[in-house]
């Protein structure tokens, strides 16, 4: 009798479960299939390619000209780069986090650490436009400091703290064995990490920087503020760029519901996303085949 | 132990409540909506430029009078609740015809459609917000050519004219630092329409992407030109120089005259003809203290 209540509440628990696990999987194809619907008269008008390749953007124009090859551009300068710095440093913060740090050190640097992850990212943007922005300008006689570059180095600070969290992790949950055999063996330290923690550890590492590349291009306050919105094709990652979240961010408040501008933004919206899942899809086949070769 | 376990699946269901309530919560909304028109409170949304005239407003209607019935004897003595929020003028056109706000606020000149949208409910304007040519303190231009005419403009902010010096030879060999607001938006909409006359604004200017922020850029970088809320130049007189455009100072006689002609007006839409309440708002907006709002905060009222 007592078992088959207790059976019961389990169903009833796993229903509930399974319940708010599909309504939320639901709520992620909605939003797809929104961002679709209210996009959809620039696909079948300008066409996937004539959007993703044209470079010149100007939705108010008559005949308009919509084009986003220069945001994606941006984009992948402002993302790739934040990585660029973010990676080595966040790897090897976690390394020694992990492994070198003694105890007493790490208990104070790993909550300092995290707490960074709590920081509004529109306080990072502000402290970028009034520090970073002010110091491009004098220190390298810039007529304005605004570029991808300063954009990219507030992203990194941003997301560091989950590139070292998630490589710590990695790292821990490597089978003590290898230690245990690391030790018995006699090698040093150093060689026991590099060598055999940090290869072992490389799929949850590598899982931690594309979490970090997915949130940099997402990003939009501190990029918004430190890129410096210009709508030319960035020639370089010093130059000053329009990320597609900055875009949106900026016109969508202004464009008029429903207008060509408004159904324009929702399909660099919809990009946006895609290249968010693709980068995902993208690493999780990546890891299956490094998993297989172990 | 057992405590605990039933704790747990009290939070379950809770949770499974609060979710069917999630789903049941819209059509619920829509009948109340339909058997009683509206709550009591005024909801106004839109322009970033107004927010602040309103907020400013509401505040000191709520403090005046605290229940309705104070503001009008029929009225019920109810608090006064009056929420704003921002989200610029395209949201504050789409919200007040969706009936997400009351009124919707905007800082734009309507195109004839807009206006056709409400027809059946109300538009009146506050007054007008005009945008001034400002740079920055240090920089020689205000001194060299305290006015420039419209083909000057032109040719800086379409990117034609690359350095100061090209302007004037006696101006520094400096990068020119064109500043505007979203392209789209209110206010480059207006500068459009004054100045641009449809002719592409450069490439290579920074869109900044509030007014405060771009009045910043202005006062931080000397090489800078962009074009400002007179509010922001009237809040900080001796950090942005106004230039004149064709030789018309933003002075306030010019302004009124009609002669200064870079501006835009300040407005309140609604779907649906005001009630008792939202015209006894309106009213007071309209009233000697709502307009010295507007004007304190640097606005151009509108004649009463």
């Amino acid at each position: 009798m007592i078992n088959l209540g207790a059976e019961l509440k389990e169903k009833i628990i796993s229903f509930i479960i399974i319940g708010a696990a599909t309504v939320s999987s639901l709520l992620l194809l909605a939003m797809l299939i929104y961002i679709l619907r209210e996009s959809w008269p620039i696909w079948s008008q300008i066409g996937v390619s004539a959007f993703l390749t044209g470079s010149t953007w100007r939705p108010l124009n008559t005949p308009p000209e919509i084009g986003i090859l220069s945001m994606i551009a941006s984009t992948m300068w402002v993302a790739g780069g934040a990585l660029l710095i973010a990676a080595p440093l966040g790897i090897g913060c976690a390394v020694f986090l992990a492994e070198f740090a003694p105890s007493s050190l790490a208990a104070v640097l790993r909550p300092v650490v995290n707490m960074l992850t709590g920081i509004p990212s529109v306080v990072y943007g502000f402290l970028g436009a009034a520090v970073l922005v002010k110091f491009f300008e004098v220190k390298f006689d810039l007529a304005s400091g605004e570029s991808l570059f300063a954009a990219s180095l507030i992203l990194a600070i941003m997301v560091i703290p989950f590139i070292i969290a998630n490589s710590e992790a990695a790292l821990r949950s490597v089978a003590s064995e290898y230690r245990h055999a690391g030790i018995a063996l006699g090698v040093s330290k150093p060689y026991l990490t590099m060598r055999v923690l940090v290869p072992l550890a490389r799929k949850g590492m590598l899982g931690a920087l594309v979490l970090a590349f997915g949130r940099a291009m997402g990003e939009t306050m501190a990029v918004l503020m430190l890129a410096g919105n210009i709508l030319r094709f960035p020639g370089s990652w010093f130059d000053k760029g329009e990320p597609l979240a900055a875009l949106i961010a900026l016109e969508l408040g202004s464009s008029i519901p429903g207008s060509f501008h408004y159904q324009a933004l929702f399909a660099a919206g919809l990009v946006l996303v895609v290249m968010v899942i693709a980068v995902n899809a993208v690493i999780n086949l990546l890891l299956n085949r490094i998993q297989n070769e172990v | 132990m057992k405590r605990r376990k039933w704790l747990s699946l009290l939070l379950c269901f809770i949770l499974a409540i609060t979710m069917l309530a999630g789903c049941a919560g819209n059509e619920t909304g829509n009948k109340d909506n339909a058997a009683a028109p509206k709550d009591n409170s005024i909801k106004i949304g839109g322009s970033s430029t107004l927010a602040p005239i309103i907020a400013q407003c509401a505040d000191d209607f709520t403090e005046e009078f605290k229940t309705w019935n104070n503001v009008d004897p029929s009225l019920p003595e109810e608090p006064i609740v009056i929420f704003v929020s921002t989200g610029g003028s395209g949201f504050g056109l789409k919200s007040a015809l969706d009936g997400t706000f009351d009124f919707g606020m905007v800082s734009k000149t309507l195109k004839d459609e807009e206006k056709e949208q409400f027809a059946n409910g109300s538009i009146t304007q506050l007054g007008s917000d005009v945008l001034v040519i400002g740079v920055n303190a240090a920089n020689p231009v205000a001194q060299v050519k305290p006015s420039l005419t419209t083909e000057e403009l032109v040719s800086i902010f379409s990117g034609q004219i690359k350095n100061w010096k090209e302007l004037d030879p006696a101006l520094p060999d400096r990068p020119i630092v064109v500043a505007v607001r979203d392209l789209g938006g209110g206010a480059s909409e207006v500068f459009d329409a004054a100045i641009m006359k449809g002719t592409p604004i450069s490439e290579e200017a920074l869109q900044i992407p509030s007014m405060g922020a771009l009045a910043g850029k202005i006062m931080d970088n000397a090489d800078t030109i962009g074009y400002v809320s007179s509010g922001l130049v009237n809040q900080n007189p001796d950090k942005i120089i106004p230039i004149s455009v064709d030789g018309i100072a933003p002075t306030l006689e010019n302004i009124n005259s009609g002669a200064y002609k870079v501006g835009r007006p300040l407005l309140l839409v609604s779907k649906d003809q005001p009630d008792l309440r939202e015209q006894k708002f309106l009213d007071y907006l309209l009233s000697e203290k709502g307009l010295k709002v507007v004007e304190e905060l640097g606005y151009i009222p509108v004649a009463q």
